[in-house]
């Protein structure tokens, strides 16, 4: 894969959300949501962005596709700058990267029927009208495992996978070719989360499409994805292929979230590692390392030095002083 | 989607146009049909006025003044010997044309206002707000009085003004409502999509603030029949003869210990007409909204 181009470079991206108060709105201090994360996405790979609730994933998605404006960094879409490009530029570069929702319920409009919400695209990007249309919007409903005649009805009539199903053929009637799938199907019921990986996965295959997956459940990346980023705090702390990741998790942090995925076998001893402590407030990092507070291994150099991202074997890289090896880590004295 | 039984009548449904499927839901509504009922009477009253008064509703004749309702005048006549029913129907024109037209200008100025005002925000949403901040800080009355004053006495004017004085009313409601139905997900979906700002408003976030807005209109229009009853009472609305509700109330309040009638039907006919908006605005309501169409 690595052969080609990458179809989405991302170079330190930053989105900090400032902090305000008083009568003069006074800037206080910022929010790090996304703190300088560098990635890049190959053409027809699934690359999941996994890490607990509030670590930043989802601002760093939507930044990515520039819902969000960020504070620094560049984002180049097959090798167009997105931050720089025009309001007309933008909306024609919208037919090639899509957005699924986490949320079923509040992503459709509950005053348009399901053909007017799928279709209202085509017609605002001049690619169908009328009958044509219909035709389109009918076809990638019964794609994404819908009916033809669902088309005149309202939201409201579906269910919650359903829903989803009509989040995605909205997504995908453009025929983009990069996805950014904000966790879409951690608001769905256990017994439907499957069919709509499946779907997705379905989908990726037939379309050849590419995805940023962003997800906090692990067991369902190991199916979806072929390469894995792991961010804690706004930071990408590991970044590995599948398999390597789960076979070999180098970042402590990592190695906690998979010993937090639960096995089928129940007589296979685990070893589970608890975490102590709450996720830092990314409105005030810990200097150093930002999981050094959290760390079973962290020594005093952790807490003064930010470890970078270095790549540890072929594609699989991790920001850790300990993991790397670093001299100065090892001088230094355990931290707490 | 299981049972067939259903699957058949929803195909029907499927041809139904948008138009008449709130039609027909209108028609289920026991509420709304009586307040439908209500302005349709008062409707015919105010197109078909001069054919249905039984005596001209200026023509005086003192020698029957303050009279009580009776065959011959079936609500009794006022102080001048006028026909209180046939002023009634008169006046029925007036207060239908000041509702519904001071309504429209808030309607046609506020909505835009406050969408544009709660959608893009920033400077332009903070200008917008104190200024409104101002017409709201005088009550509804007086800043009509005021337009009165500057465009002249009479009905036109009361129209305007009181549709001026309605603006703020309307500018902050849709902010309201447009700063909430523009965090959903759909509006971001729209955005992904590549869906530009004045469609977005217009097909996303304006159907969805509608509930608040009707409901507003039909409460809107009694207040508004109810300020340019003050207003008339003050001298500047209605000029006499010219039979307007408010004007008769405020009128035949002076006679209210000897012929009551002057105050019980103008009343009974404001509430009655403020009534039925309220009544029809909350049935479309309703029925507007897709999700409580299809639950009976």
């Amino acid at each position: 894969m690595n052969e080609h181009e990458p179809m989405l470079r991302v170079e330190g991206l930053k989105k900090y959300y400032p902090v305000k108060a008083g009568v003069f709105s006074r800037v206080l201090s910022y929010v790090r949501a996304v703190d300088d994360v560098s990635l890049e996405i190959f053409p027809g790979e699934v690359y999941a962005l996994v890490g607990e609730s509030g670590c930043g994933k989802t601002t760093a998605g939507h930044t990515i596709l520039r819902m969000l404006h960020p504070t620094a960094g560049q984002v180049y879409f097959q090798g167009q700058d997105i931050l720089s490009l025009d309001r007309a530029a933008l909306r024609e570069m919208r037919r090639e990267m899509q957005l699924i929702f986490q949320d079923p319920y509040s992503s459709l409009n509950p005053r348009m029927t399901v053909g007017e919400a799928i279709g209202e695209a085509l017609e605002v990007h001049g690619i169908a009208r009328g009958a044509a249309r219909r035709e389109k919007v009918e076809h990638i409903l019964e794609v994404c495992g819908l009916a033809s005649y669902h088309y005149r009805r309202y939201p409201h009539e579906f269910s919650g996978g359903q829903r989803q199903r009509i989040g995605i053929a909205r997504a995908l009637v453009l025929e983009p070719r990069f996805i950014v799938a904000d966790e879409p199907i951690s608001a769905l019921d256990v017994s439907i989360q499957s069919q709509i990986v499946n779907l997705l996965k379905k989908l990726q295959k037939q379309f050849g499409l590419t995805f940023l997956f962003i997800s906090h459940d692990l067991s369902v990346v190991k199916h979806m994805a072929d390469r894995i980023g792991v961010m804690y705090l706004g930071s990408l702390v590991e970044e590995s292929f599948k398999n390597e990741f789960y076979s070999n998790p180098l970042h402590p942090y990592s190695q906690a979230l998979l010993s937090a995925v639960p096995v089928m076998d129940p007589f296979r001893k685990k070893e589970r590692i608890i975490l102590k402590g709450d996720v830092p407030s990314p409105a005030n990092p810990p200097g150093g390392c930002n999981f050094h507070t959290r760390c079973q291994y962290a020594r005093t150099f952790c807490s003064s030095e930010k470890p970078v991202l270095k790549e540890f074997s072929r594609g699989h890289q991790v920001a850790c002083h300990m993991v790397l090896d670093e001299p100065d880590y090892e001088r230094s004295t355990p931290f707490g | 989607m299981s049972e067939p039984v259903s699957t058949c009548r929803r195909e029907e449904l499927k041809r139904d146009t948008e138009f008449r499927q709130v039609l027909m839901h209108l028609r289920r509504n026991r509420g709304a049909m009586v307040g439908l009922i209500v302005l349709a009477v008062f409707l015919i009253c105010a197109v078909f006025a001069p054919l249905l008064a039984p005596y001209d509703p200026t023509d005086s004749n003192l020698g029957r003044a303050l009279e009580k309702p009776s065959a011959e005048h079936i609500l009794g006549t006022d102080e001048l010997g006028r026909d209180s029913f046939s002023r009634i129907l008169f006046g029925s024109r007036i207060s239908l044309a000041i509702g519904l037209i001071s309504v429209s200008i808030g309607l046609v100025v506020g909505v835009p206002l406050g969408a544009l005002s709660g959608f893009y925000g920033g400077k332009f949403d903070l200008f917008m707000q104190r200024l409104i901040d101002i017409l709201i800080a005088f009550p509804g009355i007086l800043l009509a009085i005021v337009v009165v004053t500057i465009l002249g006495v009479g009905v036109e004017n009361v129209m305007i003004a009181v549709g001026v004085a309605s603006i703020p009313i309307y500018t902050r409601l849709v902010r309201g409502s447009v700063l909430s139905v523009k965090e959903e997900g759909y509006v971001a979906a729209a955005r992904a999509l590549g869906i530009g700002n004045t469609r977005i408003i217009i097909r996303h976030i304006l159907p969805n603030c509608l509930g608040p807005i009707i409901v507003q209109s039909t409460f809107q229009i009694a207040t508004a029949i109810l300020w340019a009853a003050g207003l008339g009472f003050l001298g500047l609305g209605a000029q006499p003869p010219n039979p307007e509700w408010g004007a008769m109330l405020s009128k035949g309040r002076e006679y209210i210990r000897v012929a009551h009638h002057l105050t019980t039907y103008p009343g009974l006919a404001i509430l009655l007409m403020v009534l039925g908006f309220n009544l029809v605005g909350d049935g479309l309501r309703d029925a507007l909204d897709p999700k409580f169409r299809k639950s009976r």
